[in-house]
């Protein structure tokens, strides 16, 4: 796989990326630097495809747009725990995922193992 | 809030912020405002706009942008009738816990 195949993956179209990327700039500083820490999660533990990356990160961007235009304090965004915030949030995402293809990965394992113990018990 | 209400909410809070929308249309930062004048002072804001776009993405709520004075269009949804079969479902199921407990409290039912 060639780089550029990777970036796609992770940051979606680059023209709606180059778009998000445009929007986090017209951010006040603190709540752009909000943004760039969830982006930087997001980026490990998001989306699969890049389709769904870049509706991840414009999603991203509209709450933060929306906070900043009505003042919202930015641990009132996140919460007391951001991890718990960004966890929610990228639930919406990770169909298909790599997340996604290693619980896949488990529950077929488990399944596996349980065929293997069959008759043995009684 | 304690850490233990918080836990406990998280299960419960697709249900609520179903169940405030079936009462009138609202966008989300009135949903968090609702909750936090309920006590749910921890709720974070991101936090009900992540479950809003979940119940957006299955089709249990209805969307309309309003335009907005300040910043971008406000998303109001509204719950469609999809969304009241699921809160439906979603006290049928409170119903069910809260009376176990309930019963497992008094003592009445214990193994």
């Amino acid at each position: 796989m060639k780089i550029s195949d990777i970036a796609t993956k992770v940051i979606g179209d680059k023209r709606r990326w180059r778009a998000y990327k445009a929007r986090t700039r017209q951010l006040p500083a603190n709540y752009r630097a909000a943004v760039e820490a969830l982006e930087r999660y997001l980026m490990f533990f998001g989306a699969a495809d890049g389709d769904t990356a870049a509706s991840m990160y414009e999603d991203l961007i509209d709450l933060f747009e929306r906070a900043a235009a009505d003042g919202t304090p930015i641990r009132e965004i996140v919460g007391a725990d951001p991890v718990d915030f960004v966890d929610t949030f990228i639930q919406n995402y990770s169909k298909g995922g790599w997340i996604t293809r290693e619980r896949e990965r488990l529950t077929n394992g488990i399944e596996r193992a349980e065929g293997l113990d069959e008759g043995k018990r009684s | 809030m304690g850490k233990q209400a918080t836990e406990m909410l998280k299960g419960t809070l697709e249900g609520i912020v179903l169940a405030i929308l079936a009462g009138r249309s609202a966008y989300g930062y009135e949903i968090t405002a609702w909750l936090r004048e309920q006590g749910f002072s921890d709720i974070a804001e991101g936090t009900i706009y992540a479950l809003l776009l979940r119940i957006e993405k299955r089709e249990l709520v209805d969307v309309e942008k309003i335009p907005s004075e300040k910043g971008p269009p406000r998303k109001v949804y509204s719950l469609n009738a999809e969304g009241r079969a699921y809160l439906d479902e979603f006290w049928r199921t409170w119903s069910f816990l809260s009376e176990r407990l309930e019963q497992l409290r008094q003592g009445g039912n214990q193994p």
